[in-house]
């Protein structure tokens, strides 16, 4: 029995084949392109009606928002890295990924919808510029807890890091300034270069191509 | 002892609803958002973002209501809020973040519109185009509740009040539900459940009264 995850990389997708890459577990991967009308077929609705990707299969269990997929990663096969051992730790990765859901991915998503879908002509600054506005009280937070500790959960690397790093990410790549929070800016580039990011973009990479 | 800190009129009632559900022990402090008690140095240590709701319990500190949530399931609602089976499992976390991702933020936008401005001063557009982005989430819902009771199966679960407790904004802004009967008898029977009742009865008189200095 084999998992899959469905949805093309270049998508909410990545963040997903990054988890699964951290998890080291064997999967397969369903490039599905929802911009060609891949995510309406009826295969891929049995499992998500609202026709988004990604969405993932595990045996019995069929489900979709890329986030609690991770969660859903690193509880049944991150038990002790992605997902640590004590209940503290584990509370903060609850947190952590509902904060990036609520708090952290609406501004960063706003922008980089604005860098992948428009051009340079008919980009918002206004859309822009209030987005980098909202982003800033989530990034404070992340500034204040990353002084004491050297990732969000803690000592080492969780699945708190991967769904919050995968937010702040569509940051970088809309070129904001992360330098007035250099924690942030020095935990997002520790979580960048870990070999299971370099791995989904790669896979990011390939498709591209 | 557990503690949940956030007020009746806060998300925090999101808390005391699971809480309740679980029957567990617990502390409620209610901080005053309006006296600024949750920008205080003590709270800040706990939750920096200074927002409320957040929950300790032994040596677990965490804050985001849908995911405090998640937790309480997942260590006191074995078999209850949270299901036996994987596949229910993964459900109750997939409508967690799904109520979190695609439906809090139309039905808070919308929300926001009722409660912080006079009727003359609301966004019509904005409340209108917000009801019409809200549709085909309601459709998603209406699809499982015709494969079964609940979200995430025949019984109440997590998915169920995580949803249910976003879809309360929809509720408290006259959204109509005409088109989607299931999802409004859902909502009846889960909203309705005595657990939240019971929250919702200490609520009542301090939304009125908060309601009453907001629409004067
Ligand atoms: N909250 C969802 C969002 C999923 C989502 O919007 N996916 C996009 C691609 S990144 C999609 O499939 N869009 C297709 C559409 O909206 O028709 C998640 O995190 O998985
Ligand atoms: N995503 C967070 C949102 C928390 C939130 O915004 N809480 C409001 C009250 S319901 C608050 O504390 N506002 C005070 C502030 O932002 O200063 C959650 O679900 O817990």
């Amino acid at each position: 029995m084999m998992i899959t995850l469905l949805g093309k990389a270049i998508s909410r997708s990545a963040r997903c084949l990054w988890a699964l890459e951290e998890a080291g577990v064997d999967y397969e991967h369903n490039p599905v392109d929802y911009t060609k009308g891949e995510a309406k077929t009826s295969d891929f609705m049995a499992i998500n009606p609202g026709a988004k990707i990604p969405a993932l299969i595990d045996g019995d269990v069929a489900m979709f928002e890329s986030l609690a997929i991770n969660l859903y990663v690193a509880q049944n096969y991150g038990k002790g890295g992605l997902w640590p051992d004590d209940a503290a730790g584990q509370a903060q990765c609850l947190q952590w990924t509902l904060f990036s859901a609520t708090e952290a991915e609406p501004p960063g998503a706003a922008r980089l919808v604005q860098f992948i879908f428009r051009t340079d002509e008919t980009r918002s600054q206004e859309v822009l510029d209030d987005a980098a506005e909202r982003s800033k009280a989530p990034l404070a937070t992340l500034e204040t807890v990353l002084q004491s500790q050297p990732y969000l959960a803690g000592d080492s690397f969780t699945v708190a890091d991967l769904n919050v790093a995968c937010s702040v990410e569509y940051l970088v790549r809309t070129d904001f300034d992360l330098s007035p929070w250099p924690q942030v800016q020095d935990w997002i580039e520790r979580c960048m270069a870990r070999p299971a990011f370099q791995a989904m973009t790669a896979i990011k990479e390939k498709e591209a191509a | 002892m557990i503690k949940i800190y956030g007020s009746l009129v806060s998300r925090a009632t999101r808390n005391l609803w699971a809480l309740e559900e679980l029957d567990l022990d617990y502390e409620h402090v209610s901080l005053d958002w309006a006296k600024q008690k949750n920008r205080s140095p003590e709270y800040l240590k706990i939750n920096p973002a200074g927002k409320v709701p957040t929950l300790t319990d032994g040596n677990a500190t965490l804050s985001e209501s849908l995911g405090i949530n998640l937790y309480l399931a997942q260590k006191y609602g074995q078999g209850g809020l949270w299901p036996d089976d994987d596949a229910g499992r993964a459900r109750c976390v997939q409508w967690s973040f799904w109520a979190g991702a695609e439906l809090e933020p139309l039905a808070y936008g919308r929300i926001r519109e009722f409660l912080f401005k006079k009727e003359a001063g609301r966004d019509q557009a904005l409340i209108t185009d917000m009801a019409e982005r809200t549709g085909p989430l309601l459709n998603l819902m209406t699809l499982s509740l015709a494969e079964h009771t609940y979200l995430a199966g025949e019984t109440f679960t997590l998915a169920d009040l995580n949803v249910a407790c976003v879809v309360e904004y929809l509720e408290r802004s006259n959204f109509d539900f005409s088109n989607w009967p299931k999802v409004e008898s859902w909502y009846t029977n889960t909203y309705g459940r005595a657990a939240n009742q019971k929250i919702q009865d200490q609520r009542a008189p301090i939304a009125a009264e908060m309601m009453k200095r907001l629409q004067g």
